[in-house]
């Protein structure tokens, strides 16, 4: 079809062209012919005689051949361009002003849809990819859900089963050191078969081997593109070197591609360990006691058989947990559920509502566009009846004019389909800043042809939209009626009442895109001012793991933190300093099931008791994060017996009817009844982890010497700006340890702000939109009663003729102009309290019915329609009514 | 414009250029010989009727054409086949047989 009207476009474009090719190649037939006749024995010249009389009329021949290669309506579509671009020149304002509408309408939506179209879209760059799932395991009844077992792979990688392969992945990170400054780099174990696995082999050098999954063999590692350039200059000789990682040297083996894509392991499932990206793997090679032990620390990644379904897959899956868990723990009688997950969706999955949102309020602000557009078009085809009735007295048929305006509009969405292709252009790239794997996902220019195609398509559909409503009316004009009563105002009632309901839907759109920009704003303001129990402001935080010989025992690990933390409270501009396993906005490593001291047989309980998140805190903590006591007292440095400080949550869960200061002294466990009972010396207020947004987890916190941990944050709260601390902090970390890196050091305000910042940005831009379709909102508006002002001079002036006062003028044109308003505004908010309602999870704190975003919204609309109807109405007042019935 | 001399069906001189254009790309006058040649002198085409038919199959995107050099070196417009053209010829082939069979059947009642 395309390639007909192409081949049709190239033919008419080419119109002498062809003409002179029709000639050679004919020319070159009777050659021929003659050729073939002397062969036959003829003479030259009777050949050519003969050949000539064959071949009949070489004129009648092109003739035909004319008829064909022109194409009328191609003639006429020309014509109608040519048409359409003299009147769109000649109002340039006009054509300015639809063509940024357009532009605006068409710019949001790709820019969006670029970004829709790398995350939900495009191809995943591994081979197969829709065949590669991860699995979660899970105990619906109790709401809880885990990764794998290193055990499942190997168990996995033999079984005959639905997949063709499997993968395991643990995430990390190492401290990189020597040559140059020593480094934190997140990184995973990986199984050898990794990268063979992904279908995306090694850019240099190799990927594991398989005897390279036995400890003491593991000390191989494949490095990032990005770290490769980065720390190493991109240089080709690394390979074969040896590079140390916490302390040990380790062998680089391989330089992965530039494009591989890996799923970190909170992406892989929330319970792993977090590296925001991996920049060195590792032979994933299960020491002794790991693979006695009962982690579900692994990401598992399968790879479906090409003839098998995934349900197939994953009942065999459910099959295999359901054994482990008669066999692990027979007494329990829980039933492992299993769900196998596309690792598209791993990609995407957490922000795809989100995005899809935001891809939603584009739209309507492109249909806003539209609408806004139709009614322009209309008013000016209103204006330009007079030509039309010409036009169809002098016999253009109705299919004619209709073409002849829909012309018009795809040019003027060809224009806006360009400026908006700029616009979204422009602003893709910021758009990318929304996620990092969006951005890797990107991945350079984020403009592919699929998402241009797609600019293309919806400037081309939007022109066929707003431009049919017009086009249609166009078509119907009666020649007769129109020439009689002049080219005053053919538009008449009906359009104009045509006009305002476009109104009605333009402001109804607006208002649910509003309220719904409204919504979330207040969502975020809450989200933002929330209370999290911990200190944000001048707080600062650093984040710093040890390793190597000289921090092997728990001894050397809680004196580096406690010297560490002593000698930073002695800076000038310090307050209080601390040392915490975990940042309270990061979520917590570890999840224990806290049992009374009288419980004794695990099996019976374990199920009623609650579960707490544990974190080592040094003394000085507490007050570091300001950190609320509600009974009892912090932790000392002299703490011997086993001493804990668990969050109010935590103590109405086990004690719920008793008052928080007589828990102090009472004695719990962690994890099992056989544990050593540890006592309760204080209760602390809760935190709020992560994003704030997920419900309140208990906590229970040790102190650093009693429960060890490598990793620690210190968390520091000055007197002045965080900021200025930034170089002694640094300084202190090197004097204590100068090959220890710092992973990162953010300030707590940072930490939480990029906590929120998904949900800033997608606040931010659906306001835009929202402002944007506001604005067109009110245009529209003004447009369309000054328009109408303008039709009805005489009917005004009549009214005040007989008796009218200008006040009632403007009374009338106001409640004329704001009747659809109304209209609009109410359907528009109930809309959007319907899209809120099934939106529910993206706000926080809010109802879908909040009278304050729902009121504020209202008003907004209110005020700006009454300004857009006070100028016209004002001008109508002040019409004089003895020119105007005189003219 | 006048029917070619064997008065070929609507729609035949298409299966025909079709056909002779699956064996291999070639320049108008070669089409009207080779249908000629195997058609033992049966089927004539007439150009007259030839380049507007290659015109209307390049344009619905059946064949397409290319200047190229002929056997005896002159500049000539070769026509080849296109892969929805093969799938057409193929369509056209079973109609055809279709419709030759009934015709047959209806001969041989009478």
């Amino acid at each position: 079809m395309l390639r007909k009207l192409f081949h049709r476009l190239r033919t008419r474009l080419r119109g002498r062209k062809i003409e002179g090719e029709l000639d050679r190649e004919l020319q070159f037939h009777l050659e021929m012919e003659t050729v073939e006749n002397v062969r036959r024995g003829m003479s030259e010249e009777e050949a050519r005689r003969v050949a000539l009389l064959s071949f009949g009329g070489v004129e009648r021949t092109k003739e035909a051949y004319r008829d064909i290669a022109r194409f009328r309506r191609l003639e006429e579509l020309w014509q109608d361009a040519r048409y359409g671009a003299r009147m769109l020149l000649k109002t340039p304002g006009f054509t300015a002003a639809a063509a940024l509408t357009l532009a605006l309408g068409v710019g949001a939506n790709t820019a969006v849809f670029s970004v829709v179209y790398a995350t939900l879209l495009k191809p995943l760059p591994y081979p197969e990819a829709e065949r590669i799932y991860t699995v979660e395991i899970g105990i619906p009844e109790r709401g809880l859900s885990f990764a794998g077992r290193i055990q499942d792979y190997l168990e996995w990688r033999k079984a005959d089963t639905a997949f063709s392969a499997v993968a395991a992945l643990q995430t990390g990170g190492w401290n990189l050191t020597g040559n140059g400054e020593p480094e934190r780099v997140g990184g995973a174990r990986v199984s050898v078969n990794f990268f063979e696995f992904l279908g995306v082999p090694t850019a240099l050098g190799r990927g594991f081997a398989p005897e390279e999954e036995t400890p003491g063999a593991d000390k191989v590692i494949v490095i990032s593109d990005a770290l490769w350039r980065r720390r190493y200059g991109a240089d080709p000789n690394l390979v074969g070197r040896t590079v140390e990682l916490n302390g040990q040297n380790h062998l680089v083996v391989g330089i992965a591609s530039p494009s591989l894509l890996v799923p970190t392991g909170t992406q892989l499932h929330s319970t792993l360990g977090f590296a925001p990206r991996i920049d060195i793997w590792k032979p994933l090679a299960p020491t002794q006691s790991e693979l006695e032990g009962e982690n579900f620390n692994t990401g598992l990644l399968l790879r479906l058989k090409a003839n098998e379904s995934a349900e197939h897959g994953r009942q065999q899956l459910e099959a295999f947990y359901y054994d482990y868990g008669r066999k692990a723990a027979p007494e329990m009688k829980v039933t492992l559920a299993t769900r196998l997950i596309p690792i598209r969706e791993i990609y995407s999955g957490k922000f795809r509502l989100r995005l899809l949102l935001v891809f939603a309020a584009s739209e309507i602000l492109l249909l806003i566009a539209c609408v806004t557009l139709a009614n322009m078009l209309l008013a000016r085809i209103a204006g330009r009846s007079g030509e039309f009735a010409i036009r169809t007295a002098l016999g253009a048929g109705r299919i004619r004019l209709l073409t002849q305006v829909l012309t018009e509009s795809a040019m003027l969405a060809v224009a806006g389909g360009f400026v908006g292709t700029a616009v979204a252009y422009s602003t893709a790239g910021m758009l990318a800043a929304y996620d990092p794997t969006a951005e890797k996902l990107l991945g350079g220019s984020p403009l592919k042809l699929p998402v241009l195609l797609f600019a293309m398509l919806i400037a081309l559909l939007t022109s066929m939209v707003f431009g049919a409503v017009p086009a249609w009316r166009a078509s119907r004009a009666n020649a007769a009626q129109a020439l009689k009563e002049g080219s005053v105002s053919v538009s008449g009632g009906r359009t104009a009442r045509f006009q305002f309901s476009l109104v009605s839907v333009q402001i109804a759109l607006g208002t649910a895109l509003l309220a719904s920009a409204g919504l979330l704003l207040h969502s975020f303001v809450r989200l933002s001012r929330f209370d999290r129990g911990y200190e944000v402001e001048r707080t600062l935080a650093l984040d710093l793991n040890l390793s190597g010989r000289s921090y092997s025992t728990t001894e050397q690990r809680v004196e580096f933190y406690r010297q560490l933390t002593e000698n930073i409270r002695g800076l000038p501009g310090v307050e209080a300093v601390g040392a915490v396993s975990d940042l309270p906005a990061m979520g917590v490593s570890g999840m224990q099931t806290i049992f009374y001291d009288t419980d004794t047989d695990f099996m019976s309980v374990v199920m009623q008791r609650p579960g707490a998140g544990q974190r080592s805190a040094s003394p000085g903590y507490f007050a570091a994060s300001l950190t609320p006591l509600k009974a009892g007292r912090f932790f000392t440095e002299h703490d011997q017996t086993p001493v804990a400080v668990i969050s109010e949550s935590l103590a109405k869960r086990l004690w719920p009817n008793d008052p928080l200061t007589s828990v102090i002294g009472r004695a719990i466990r962690e994890g099992d009844v056989t544990e050593p009972l540890v006592s309760i010396v204080g209760v602390v207020g809760d935190v709020r982890l992560g994003s704030v947004e997920r419900e309140l987890l208990p906590q229970l916190y040790r102190p650093h010497r009693q429960r060890d941990s490598s990793r620690m944050n210190v968390v520091v709260r000055t007197s002045g700006e965080p900021g200025a601390l930034a170089a002694s902090l640094r300084s202190e970390v090197r004097k204590l340890a100068p090959n220890l890196p710092i992973g990162t050091m953010r300030s707590m305000k940072e930490i939480v702000s990029a906590s929120i910042a998904q949900r800033r940005f997608e606040m931010l831009l659906t306001l835009a939109f929202a402002v944007i379709a506001l604005l067109l909102g009110v245009v529209g508006v003004y447009g369309v009663v000054s328009y109408s002002v303008a039709n009805r001079t005489r009917d005004i002036a009549l009214r005040m003729a007989l008796g009218a006062t200008p006040r009632d003028i403007a009374r009338w044109v106001l409640a004329h102009g704001l009747r659809p308003v109304f209209i609009g505004a109410v359907v528009g908010l109930l809309g959007a309290v319907a899209i809120a309602s099934s939106l529910r999870s993206l706000l926080f704190a809010v109802e879908p019915t909040d009278p304050l975003a729902l009121v504020a919204v209202a008003l907004i609309l209110l005020c700006a329609s009454l300004l857009a109807c006070y100028l016209p109405a004002r001008r109508a007042a002040g019409l004089n009514p003895a020119d105007l019935l005189r003219n | 414009m006048t029917k070619p001399k064997s008065d070929l069906l609507q729609g035949t001189l298409d299966l025909l250029i079709l056909k002779t254009l699956a064996l291999e790309p070639m320049h108008g006058w070669g089409i009207t010989q080779r249908i000629q040649q195997i058609s033992s002198g049966a089927l004539v085409v007439n150009q007259g009727s030839l380049y507007p038919a290659l015109l209307r199959l390049e344009q619905r995107g059946w064949i397409d054409s290319e200047w190229g050099v002929s056997e005896n070196n002159r500049q000539a417009k070769y026509y080849k086949l296109t892969r929805s053209g093969r799938k057409q010829l193929a369509e056209e082939t079973e109609n055809w047989r279709r419709l030759s069979t009934a015709i047959e059947q209806i001969l041989q009642a009478s």
